[in-house]
């Protein structure tokens, strides 16, 4: 299923998130549990699990845990399906209850002296038919008196592909490059900005190995992609703090590769203090997005293609997203805080994800659910 | 519009701007920085909802990046 490997291939360019506020080392323990549910009957349930102890004043391990747990049963063909199939053999991954599941642990240990924050770490994620690997590590610097913050990311991941429907890929490694460099500047003492730049590296299989396209009864092909992409994204983020109540984060990205995928993202967030206990906002998100230089209009593939895309993620299309989110705190002291959120989301029509699912568009519906606690 | 070299030079003057004109970039004193220790004024104010969403983004959009390990707060120790 087409769909359930893309979830997992969009996780490995996925730095495992690791907020770094300029703030001291706690020890904290976190629940989660969070849902993605889509039109195309796609349905994640993923437990997360977060542990974070200090084993000094300066030094901080954590563990992180995160299990994704697909159900995609009734993915439908699309009103087309002579154009492009998902392979039935991947099918064979399955579970009971499941289609597939994913296990993901990441292992990081963090040293804060202040001035200096650096994490390092890895992370490991295992299914039937793949194995993704990954090192990671960050540094941020406070100088000006805090006033600017200077950050450095890098990861590298090394995963392999084993498909469940005995194909002999060209190759079976996927690997996978990125580095992000940030400037942070306090401008106000209510207002702040961010610079990043983020360089991506890929090579190896970058396709799915299942989707094959057939047209006019004819066999074009499996999926295929160049099999190395590098990409560039510029981005710009704001904050801005309006009065004791509100608060505001804005960003923008601009994100271009060498398939000649161009693409802006505008993200707008408000937030509001109920009272001192409750925090509710409300964020808009705008995605759009140029098409690859080897996907084709639907039809007009011809098996002498050097490539072929199935993916609608290689066409041009636009997507937006609205959300809601929602924390509570019970007192200022209490060790407990919760949050919580909700996102609709839906793309453009595209005649790609016509075919594919038998939709005219994606609309999905997404949460996060936690329980903190700092000991 | 392509990455050139010009671009990634011009990135890298802007860090060493920040990080060489000490003085012009004070522009925050310690005592007025309280608002940046809200929870509210994070560029994640919900880490979780940054991860999972990161996630669907990635699968549903054929871009990535622009992501910072620095998400904000006061410096205040």
């Amino acid at each position: 299923m087409q769909i359930i490997k893309s979830f997992f291939i969009g996780l490995m360019l996925m730095i495992p998130f690791l907020k770094t506020y300029a703030s001291e080392l706690k020890d904290s323990a976190s629940f989660g549990f969070d849902t993605y549910s889509d039109n195309n009957d796609v349905q994640v349930y993923s437990p997360t699990f977060e542990l974070m102890k200090t084993i000094s004043k300066h030094w901080l391990v954590g563990i992180k845990l995160r299990v994704d747990a697909i159900s995609a049963a009734s993915i439908r063909l699309g009103s087309s399906p002579s154009l492009a199939k998902p392979d039935a053999q991947s099918t064979a991954s399955k579970r009971a209850g499941f289609d597939d599941v994913r296990y993901a642990p990441t292992l990081f240990i963090t040293y804060d002296d202040g001035e200096n924050t650096a994490t390092v770490g890895g992370y490991y994620s295992t299914e039937l038919d793949y194995v993704g690997k990954a090192i990671f590590a960050n540094y941020t610097r406070q100088l000006n008196q805090g006033n600017t913050v200077l950050g450095i990311g890098f990861s590298q991941s090394a995963d392999t592909w084993s498909p469940n429907n005995n194909r002999t890929l060209p190759k079976d490694n996927r690997d996978e490059q990125k580095i992000d460099l940030s400037v942070n500047q306090l401008l106000t003492p209510t207002t702040s900005i961010q610079f990043v730049y983020s360089y991506m590296n890929s090579e190896g299989f970058l396709s799915s190995p299942y989707p094959y396209m057939i047209q006019n009864g004819e066999f074009i092909g499996f999926e295929n992609y160049p099999d190395t992409r590098t990409g560039h994204a510029f981005a710009v983020k704001g904050l801005h703090y309006i009065d004791d109540a509100n608060a505001m984060n804005f960003s923008y990205r601009y994100y271009t590769d060498d398939w000649d995928i161009d693409s802006h993202t505008v993200s707008a967030e408000w937030l509001h203090g109920i009272n001192d206990n409750w925090m509710i906002g409300a964020r808009a998100r705008y995605y759009t997005q140029t098409g690859s230089n080897f996907a084709k209009p639907l039809g007009e593939y011809s098996s002498s293609d050097k490539y072929v895309a199935s993916d609608y993620r290689m066409t041009s299309f636009d997507s937006y997203d609205f959300g809601i989110p929602v924390t509570y705190k019970p007192s200022l002291e209490s060790p407990y805080s919760f949050s919580f959120s909700i996102d609709y989301y839906w793309t453009s029509d595209n005649a790609y994800i016509q075919n594919w699912f038998g939709e005219s568009n994606i609309q999905a519906v997404y949460t996060t659910i936690r329980v903190n606690y700092e000991f | 519009m392509k990455i050139t070299l010009s671009m990634k030079l011009l990135f890298l003057a802007l860090i060493f701007l920040f990080n060489g004109c000490s003085d012009k970039l004070v522009r925050v004193m310690p005592y007025e920085k309280e608002h940046f220790a809200d929870p509210k004024m994070s560029l994640s104010p919900l880490a979780e909802r940054a991860e999972h969403e990161g996630h669907i983004f990635l699968i549903r959009e054929a871009s990535a990046g622009g992501d910072s390990a620095y998400q904000g707060g006061c410096g205040c120790r």
